[in-house]
Order: C-alpha cells, then sequence, then structure tokens
C-alpha cells in the first residue's frame, strides 16, 4: 500500500515535471519561437490613420508591394513644360531666363554622369533611363535602381531607408528622393545634436582620482 | 469593492459615502470627526513592528521568489494592519479628517492612500489599470494644473517586437539620443540617456572599453564606426530573473518593462544586465514643464520618482500604438529597423533572413531581440 502511494506520486510528479517543461521551455530560442509563430499580421494595429495625411502610390518590384509617396506633387515647379516649352537643345540661348543656378551636380562624377543621365531634355516632364526611356517623376527610385543595384535590393526588402510612419501595415516606405538629395546623394559631415556634460564631469573626475 | 482585492486599501470616504468603520471615525468626506479612531499606544518597538507587518507582512518570512501577493488576511489582522497604516499615513489622515483642509488636499491624499497601497501592475485586471492611470493623471492636474493624457494598452496579439541596427549606416550624429530623451521624459538634471553611441575604430571590432560613448566633434570621424546600444529586451533577461520583488518583466509583445510603483530600487537588475541596458535614478528626475512629454504609458514615460529603476522600453506609448519608437523615427539614416518579428511580411523579418545578422554576447543565451547588420 505505501510502495503505490509512493509509486503513484513519482508518477505525478514526474507528469507534473514533464508538463511544466514543455510549457516552459516550449521553445528552445528566439529563432524557434519566431517560426513556430509566424504568420501574416491581420491585428488591429495600423499605420492606416498615420498614413492619412499623406499622399500615397502602391508599388509593386518583384515580390514586393508596399506603399511609397506621391512625388510630383512635392516637387515645387511641377510641371516642368510650364517653363520647359521647348526641347532644352531650343531653348539654350543668351534670352532664356537663366533657371536652376543652385543646383550643383555632386553625383559621381562628370564622365559618368550629366543631367541628361536622369533628365529627359527633348520632354521635361519625365526623366529617362540609360537605355533611353521614359521613367514617371513618381517613380524615380527606378533610375537610381541602375548603380545602386545592392541598395535596391536592401531597399524593397526594408533593410535600407526608412518607413513613412510605423511599423504596423500597411507598410510605406520613404523612396531614395525622400532621404538623398538626387543632385548632391551622400551624407554630410556634421557635428552630434548631443553631447553629456555630466557623463564628462564623471569621467574626468574619475581620472584625476 | 470586491473582497478578494489584492491588496488593502484604506477608504477615507471620499468615494464611499455610507458609514464605513474603521477608516477615519466617522466616515463623513468632510467636516470633522468628533470621535477620534480608536488606536492603541504603540511603543517605538512595536510601531516598528506593526509598519513592517503593515508594509510586507508576511511576505518577510518568504524568500524572494516564493513571494505572493495576494497575501489572505482575516478579520483581524486585517484591522491589526490598518491601525498600523494609519500610523504610517497619519498625515494623511489628519487631512483627511480636519475642517480647514479644502477637498483638493483631501482628494490628494486620498490618491496618495490608494497609490501607497495599489498592487503590483503586472497582476492587475484592466479596470484596476484604467483605475490606477485615472488617479495618476488626476494627481498629475492637482499638482500641476495640467493635463496629460496616459494610457494602459496591453501588450496586442501576434506581436512581438524586434530591433535591427545597420552598422554600416549609422553616422553618429546622435539625433535618436536626443529624441529618445525627449520622447521619454528622461532627467534633465543629470542628463540620463537610454542610448548610447559607441565610436569605434575601423578593423579593430567591437572593443568596447577602447570606444567614445561621448564624442564631440564633426561626424563621421576618419577611421571609425559608429553603434548603438540599448536595452535589447532579452527573450530571457537576466534583469527580471534577479528583480526580489518582481518589478520587472517581460509582457507577451515581449517588451521587458518596470512598474515604477513597485521597484524599490535595489538596483539588482542593473548588476544582471550584461548589455548596460538599465538606468538608475539617483535623484528626482525633473523635466521641464514645457518639455514634458505628455502622451504617456504607464510602464513607459511617464514621471519616475528618485530610487527607482528605468530603461528603453522600445517606447511602449508609441508602439503598441502601430508607431514606431521615437529613435527610429528621429534617424536620418535608416540605420534603425524595427518590426514586428512575428509578421513574415514585415521589413524586421527580411532583415533577419536576408542579411548577416548577428547580437552582442549571444553566448549568455539571454537571447536580445535586437540584432546589428551591415550593409
Ligand atoms: S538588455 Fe539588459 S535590461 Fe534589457 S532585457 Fe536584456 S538584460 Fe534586461
Ligand atoms: S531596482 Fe527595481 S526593478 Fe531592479 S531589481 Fe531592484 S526592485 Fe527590481
Amino acid at each position: 500500500m505505501k510502495n503505490r502511494t509512493l509509486i503513484y506520486s513519482v508518477v505525478l510528479l514526474l507528469g507534473i515535471f514533464l508538463f511544466s517543461c514543455k510549457e516552459e521551455g516550449k521553445y528552445h530560442s528566439i529563432s524557434d519561437k519566431i517560426e513556430g509563430e509566424s504568420k501574416p499580421y491581420h491585428g488591429i494595429l495600423t499605420s492606416e490613420e498615420l498614413l492619412a495625411d499623406t499622399e500615397l502610390i502602391e508599388i509593386t518590384e518583384g515580390e514586393h508591394t508596399f506603399l511609397i509617396p506621391e512625388r510630383k506633387g512635392q516637387i515645387k515647379s511641377f510641371a516642368c513644360i510650364e517653363c520647359h516649352s521647348k526641347p532644352v537643345s531650343q531653348m539654350m540661348g543668351k534670352d532664356a531666363p537663366k533657371a536652376h543656378w543652385n543646383i550643383k551636380l555632386n553625383h559621381a562624377n562628370s564622365d559618368a554622369m550629366n543631367c541628361a543621365t536622369c533628365h529627359n531634355g527633348e520632354e521635361m516632364n519625365q526623366l529617362n533611363t540609360l537605355t533611353g526611356k521614359n521613367i514617371d517623376f513618381n517613380l524615380s527610385y527606378k533610375l537610381c535602381a541602375q548603380c545602386h543595384s545592392s541598395q535596391f535590393e536592401d531597399w524593397k526588402g526594408g533593410a535600407h531607408g526608412k518607413k513613412v510612419a510605423g511599423w504596423a501595415p500597411p507598410r510605406a516606405s520613404n523612396t531614395c528622393v525622400n532621404c538623398h538629395n538626387p543632385h548632391s546623394p551622400s551624407f554630410e559631415k556634421r557635428w552630434p545634436v548631443q553631447f553629456n556634460t555630466k557623463t564628462a564631469i564623471e569621467r574626468n573626475e574619475g581620472l584625476g582620482h | 469593492m470586491s473582497d478578494n482585492k489584492k491588496w488593502f486599501s484604506l477608504d477615507l470616504g471620499l468615494n464611499n459615502k455610507k458609514e464605513s468603520s474603521g477608516s477615519c471615525g466617522c466616515g463623513k468626506s468632510e467636516g470633522s470627526c468628533n470621535s477620534s479612531p480608536k488606536e492603541e499606544e504603540l511603543s517605538a518597538d512595536e510601531f516598528y513592528e506593526a509598519a513592517i507587518n503593515a508594509s510586507i507582512g508576511e511576505e518577510r518570512h518568504r524568500d524572494g521568489f516564493e513571494q505572493v501577493f495576494d497575501v489572505k488576511m482575516d478579520r483581524r489582522s486585517a484591522f491589526k494592519k490598518l491601525t498600523a497604516s494609519l500610523l504610517i499615513g497619519a498625515g494623511a489622515v489628519t487631512t483627511s479628517c480636519s475642517v480647514t483642509t479644502g477637498s483638493d488636499t483631501k482628494e490628494k491624499a486620498q490618491i496618495g492612500w490608494e497609490e501607497q497601497f495599489k498592487g503590483n501592475y503586472k497582476l492587475m485586471t484592466d479596470e484596476e489599470k484604467q483605475g490606477t492611470i485615472n488617479r495618476l493623471m488626476r494627481s498629475y492636474e492637482l499638482r500641476t494644473d495640467k493635463k496629460i493624457n496616459m494610457t494602459a494598452e496591453n501588450a496586442a496579439e501576434d506581436v512581438l517586437f524586434g530591433y535591427a541596427f545597420n552598422i554600416s549606416k549609422c553616422q553618429g550624429y546622435m539625433n535618436c539620443v536626443s529624441a529618445c530623451v525627449e520622447e521619454n521624459n528622461q532627467d534633465r538634471n543629470s542628463e540620463m540617456q537610454y542610448i548610447r553611441i559607441h565610436e569605434m575604430k575601423d578593423g579593430e571590432g567591437f572593443k568596447f572599453d577602447k570606444a567614445d560613448d561621448n564624442y564631440y566633434h564633426e561626424v563621421p570621424a576618419e577611421g571609425h564606426f559608429y553603434m548603438g546600444t540599448q536595452c535589447f529586451h532579452c527573450d530571457n533577461p537576466p534583469c527580471v530573473e534577479v528583480c526580489p520583488v518582481q518589478a520587472t518583466w517581460k509582457e507577451e509583445d515581449g517588451l521587458v518593462v518596470i512598474d515604477y510603483d513597485w521597484c524599490v530600487g535595489c538596483r539588482y537588475c542593473m548588476a544582471a544586465c550584461p548589455y548596460d541596458g538599465r538606468r538608475f535614478n539617483w535623484s528626482k528626475p525633473e523635466v521641464p514643464e514645457n518639455e514634458v512629454n505628455k502622451n504617456q504609458h504607464y510602464l513607459g514615460n511617464r514621471m519616475r520618482k528618485k530610487g527607482v529603476m528605468e530603461k528603453c522600453t522600445f517606447c511602449v506609448q508609441r508602439t503598441r500604438k502601430g508607431k514606431n519608437p521615437a529613435c527610429v523615427e528621429a534617424c536620418p539614416t535608416g540605420a534603425r529597423i524595427f518590426g514586428n518579428l512575428l509578421d513574415p511580411n514585415s521589413t524586421i523579418r527580411w532583415v533577419l533572413e536576408n542579411k548577416k545578422v548577428f547580437r552582442l554576447k549571444e553566448d549568455l543565451g539571454t537571447e536580445p531581440k535586437f540584432w546589428y547588420f551591415m550593409d
């Protein structure tokens, strides 16, 4: 009788032990957990409200479909043909007013690039690819992608660049020209916005002792 | 009020007009109490004993981990504790029962009492959570005449937050650091900062002892790279294990949070964190009134007090509304990527699956949800 009770309790304990083990350590690592519980998010949180004030267009590149900000409405002097009523070649001359004097091309070197690498001199409302195909200003990323292919891959996946609003779907990503000035795309050197005077003092004192 | 509350509270008669025995002797919300509460005379030693009993009670006989929050008691011991509490909070009781103090002061005292004896946030029902944030908002209004907006959103289902940091992109501008300070109402006096940006020499790998996290010169500096650290919201957080009062824990969405009102300031967690993720308030945190971020979360950027621990919460007040953390939004280079690890369509998942990612001190088994990668 005594023995039986003992066996029962041992079995019970073992059961509890095994059960709790399973519950507690259901996953061995965070990657197991991610894999185990992975499913497309259709929950209550969305970025829709945050995106409400931004004009967006949907693009599909390879297997990725997402939103990017509309561009043409943001360009101050669009449409270009309001001034560029004739092709650039015909407008070049003494009497035409000088324009775009503030734009200096600081992008690759002049052997590789000039204005016409991206702009279509015959049809100023359009951009053009290296082979002369027209590209809409809203899809200017396609021009960048011609040379910057690895950045393009990362951008499509979401490793390069920034979201327009929150993490929650729908995905809206800034496009190249939202962060980079296409005429001078690299980031400038500058001073950090923050300096911790308290840490500096503490460390100085630390050295003095 | 339900009988199975997880703590006992003192009713000063503000919420409850009916006769209540043992609170301030009369049960009236205003005016004087003619009969003073029945108090036993206690010696200093007895008082000390009673005070400890009232605050931690049986828990002091238990080991840290075994502590239970819902200590059951009978009417007699409850009354004993109540008496002791009355003594500790004599000030509040006096104010409450006095003729001369206004209703604002009484309300303050009432809120003070209820806050003092509320339970651990982790164990609260949604109703109780709402109760405490309502009190905190009201108390801020009473003190400053300004309104704040505090929420208590719980973790959303099917969400597990994760973070990725692109070392090739970070230029050391520190926009993230200042955005974080402003968003999270961090103490301006001690210049507390959750985020550190480490400037490291190219070609030497991660040498934190040789890195500079408080540089002030034009960046990026020639021959250097930059990487940021903050709380990594470990999936297996050692800081949570060591807390003797369970004031810090991991939420369902993976955020490691602190109940600032339950923390006793022992700093065990700070010692246990292998990543320098935690910050302690050695002095009373000060934020100029016009700089206070008034959109707050109980577990996030609400105002802290002296002697409690705090740290990055992945901006719980923002992320539980679908927004990105302030650092992610502020970074001008796109070095910071945030999202839902459980969503296979999220950008963070693409980074984890397509870039070569690594974490700091992976061998410790802390499983940080914060990955680094390069272009
Ligand atoms: S980084 Fe440190 S504070 Fe943050 S969860 Fe991990 S151990 Fe805890
Ligand atoms: S400092 Fe606070 S949160 Fe950290 S271990 Fe101590 S009580 Fe817990």
